[in-house]
């Protein structure tokens, strides 16, 4: 683990340097915390906070899961993430499809190796996808030539465990101005990031009794019981979602940060399906249904040509909290005249 | 044509076909624009024995029936539905893919206005575009779905033999494969009022069905007295050559993997819209696949041919000279058949072996042994390409299964 922070530590001096020239940077710290579900069920989470002052002495925003919306300006094609991990266990940050320098991180008992293996080893495993940030310890994650786009940010260390604990954001990015990608304009974007939480999972991970020789030895038996979009599950108290206005080009960016593939249905109007995974598709697929998988993103406009409510619901069905009906992954967007 | 003796298409069994299949193909539903509705409970049967306690729409005066009745309207129809609920919970009907629905009557819902128990609810809208829908109830889906309230919605063009306005999504025959499955717990506990025990984050289907029927009672005649909540078959028939339109509807809450043996199936809708460069162009971004991913609340449209292409062999078991038959496949006319056949008596032949390698021809069979394939067709079976659906409750073969008949010339599709 000397070998990470010491390497971490350098990265952080050096990009501390030039802080100031980029303008998507952002600090972020990783923390644990506890959310109350509509039927009342707690339930241990890990999210991420923006450290607004950039100095992780305090915590100055809340935890939240998913973590923040990470905007990159449309003229930026850069960014860099400073994670604070204040979790117990090694944690990291990866953003699927966009490209970086990748520094797997191998451990084996108590041996850890960053980067190879060493020559001739073939039984370390990969715990983290790139380098790790240790706890306690800040860690500097970096991108370049980023592409425009609805990207899901993760935890890149123990993804089966991590991911699932709420360690998930959405990173956006516009062509240009007024432009989700090239040739495909739209007036506001509504992000809609749906997940899932196993109870029993997550309180095994928090209480310590997850993994080898615990209550439960891995993810296999995963059962999702609270369907969430943007973090929150569907409850009657919930009113409805303003989307936008008649006629605007309402860009709908979904993704899923889920381990189960997911259907969006909406009723009373069609989308346009203009990307998938960040890709624009050369012809946009004109339907009311959005397969959705597990770590995807699929951005669709919605034109709406009537004021009123559009209901969006998963079309498998995660539409209870726990057991009770009227949950879930609904949604009622309110279109105004 | 040449034929293992006794040859030909055996008369007998063209004329049964004949006497019976007097409708010409179609998908069986009722024709609107007006629909009398009803939601009641009932039990769907399985092909192990198991009888199922079930919630499902039906026509008034009816049955309830799993799935509800296929409703088949025209473009531009302004379609009004009355639906009594005869259940004792509320329910209602949500039609994903139509603008506009206005619902009178009823109380309101989480996703439409719903009828309570004893009462009823009407919708109304106008089907401004062709293609394959469904319906479901939007009062509490994840367990009504489950229940069996759930349907297909049919809206034809102007031009009759069409799926959409365009001319390249002409069909000879279409066929309806609404895709659902079944956790009978969840069943048992709604039947014997045990209401708080339905969890439905514990679901482990265990029965898959084509159009309300797993296998083999998909390919029993659509209407069978011993089915009667579950009325519509699933049993594809087709000419060489034809184009038969499959209509796929998603109605449960997973994916369903359909594969076609035989050939390719070409994807030209999804949702009810054509896969088209542009508006009017036609379905030039359809794409041919061999299993096609039915999502949950998705339909798909696809189109299928068949003309023995790429087998190597005539079909008909022609000699070089001979005329060839309808849209036959002219490289391969006269093409000798590239085995050897055995000996009759040292064979074992499944019940669908005609005795004989050719279309339309009967050929000799072990002494006492019949054949259930009178026309001489050829057989390809289309299931689930999640392999573990093609079963009933663990026993196999069953489940979301049929078979595509290929039947010569001359014999009527019913």
């Amino acid at each position: 683990m000397r070998t990470c922070d010491s390497r971490v530590l350098l990265l952080l001096l050096l990009v501390a340097a030039s802080r100031e020239a980029s303008a998507a940077e952002y600090f972020i710290q990783v923390r644990p915390l506890s959310r109350t579900m509509p039927d009342g069920q707690a339930v241990a989470m890990w999210g991420y906070a923006l450290d607004e002052d950039h100095d992780f002495s305090t915590l100055d925003s809340p935890i939240t899961a998913p973590g923040p919306q990470l905007t990159v300006p449309e003229g930026d094609t850069t960014l860099t993430v400073h994670l604070y991990n204040g979790l117990a266990v090694p944690t990291s940050l990866v953003i699927p499809g966009q490209v970086a320098l990748m520094t797997p991180t191998w451990v084996e008992g108590s041996a850890v190796y960053v980067g190879q293996r060493p020559a001739g080893n073939v039984t370390a495993r990969v715990r983290s996808f790139t380098h790790e940030t240790a706890p306690g310890a800040v860690g500097v994650y970096s991108w370049t030539g980023l592409k425009p786009g609805t990207w899901l940010y993760q935890s890149g260390t123990h993804p089966a465990v991590q991911v699932q604990m709420g360690l998930y954001g959405a990173m956006v990015k516009a062509s240009a101005a007024g432009e989700a990608y090239p040739g495909i304009p739209y007036a506001r974007a509504v992000t809609l990031l749906f997940s899932e939480v196993d109870p029993v999972l997550h309180e095994a991970v928090a209480s310590g009794t997850y993994g080898p020789g615990g209550a439960i030895t891995s993810t296999i038996g995963y059962r999702p019981r609270y369907f969430l979009i943007n973090g929150e599950p569907y409850s009657a108290a919930m009113g409805p979602l303003p989307v936008g206005r008649v006629g605007e080009r309402i860009l709908l960016r979904f993704l899923s940060a889920g381990q189960q593939t997911r259907v969006p249905v909406l009723l009373g109007a069609y989308l346009s399906l203009v990307a998938e995974g960040g890709s624009p598709l050369r012809y946009p697929s004109h339907q009311y249904s959005v397969p959705l998988p597990a770590g995807g993103t699929v951005d669709a406009l919605l034109i709406p040509d009537t004021p009123g409510v559009l209901p969006l619901y998963d079309r498998r069905l995660g539409l209870t909290n726990g057991a009770a009906t009227g949950g879930g992954m609904l949604r009622l967007l309110q279109v105004s005249p | 044509m040449r034929h293992v003796s006794p040859g030909g298409t055996a008369p007998w069994a063209l004329a049964l076909l004949l006497a019976t299949g007097a409708a010409h193909a179609a998908i069986d539903g009722v024709s609107g624009p007006h629909f009398e509705l009803i939601a009641r409970d009932g039990f769907i049967l399985t092909p192990d024995g198991n009888s199922i306690h079930a919630w499902g729409y039906g026509v008034a005066g009816g049955d309830m029936q799993y799935p509800g009745p296929t409703l088949i309207v025209n473009q531009g129809d302004v379609v009004t539905l009355h639906l009594v609920n005869e259940l004792p919970v509320p329910v209602s009907l949500v039609f994903p893919g139509q603008a506009g629905v206005v619902a009178t009557g009823g109380v309101p819902g989480l996703l439409a206005r719903e009828a309570a128990p004893g009462g009823d609810v009407s919708y109304t809208f106008q089907a401004r575009e062709p293609g394959t829908y469904l319906y479901h109830s939007g009062t509490r889906p994840e367990l009504q779905v489950e229940m069996g309230l759930v349907g297909a919605l049919i809206v034809r063009p102007a031009t009759p033999g069409q799926a959409y306005a365009h001319p390249a999504t002409a069909f000879d025959h279409e066929y309806l494969f609404l895709l659902t499955e079944m956790d009978p717990r969840i069943h048992e506990q709604v039947e014997q009022g045990r209401m708080d025990e339905v969890d439905l984050t514990d679901y482990r289907p265990v029965y898959w069905f084509i159009n309300g029927r797993a296998a083999p009672d998909s390919m029993a005649p659509a209407g069978a007295p011993w089915l009667p909540n579950q009325p519509y078959d699933c049993m594809p028939m087709m000419h060489p050559g034809e184009r038969i339109l499959l209509r796929m509807i998603g109605a449960g809450r997973d994916a369903h993997p359909l594969h076609t043996h035989g050939n390719h199936a070409a994807v030209i809708a999804r949702d009810a819209r054509l896969l088209e460069s542009a508006p009017g162009a036609g379905p030039d971004l359809a794409r041919e696949h061999f299993t096609v991913t039915v999502a949950p609340g998705q339909t798909t449209d696809a189109l299928f041919g068949w003309t023995g292409e790429k087998l190597g062999w005539d079909i008909y078991g022609h000699a070089a000279g001979d005329a060839p038959q309808p849209r036959e496949y002219a490289p391969d006319h006269g093409k000798p058949f590239p085995v050897s056949l055995p000996n009759t008596q040292e064979l074992l032949n499944g019940d669908f072996y005609s005795g004989s390698p050719f279309l339309g021809a009967l050929g000799p069979l072990p002494p006492g042994q019949g054949t259930l394939n009178l026309e001489g067709g050829f057989f390809f079976m289309w299931h689930s390409h999640s392999e573990r659906e093609m079963v009933n409750n663990d026993v196999f073969p069953g489940g979301m299964m049929t078979m595509l008949l290929i039947v010569p010339h001359g014999v009527e599709i019913p």
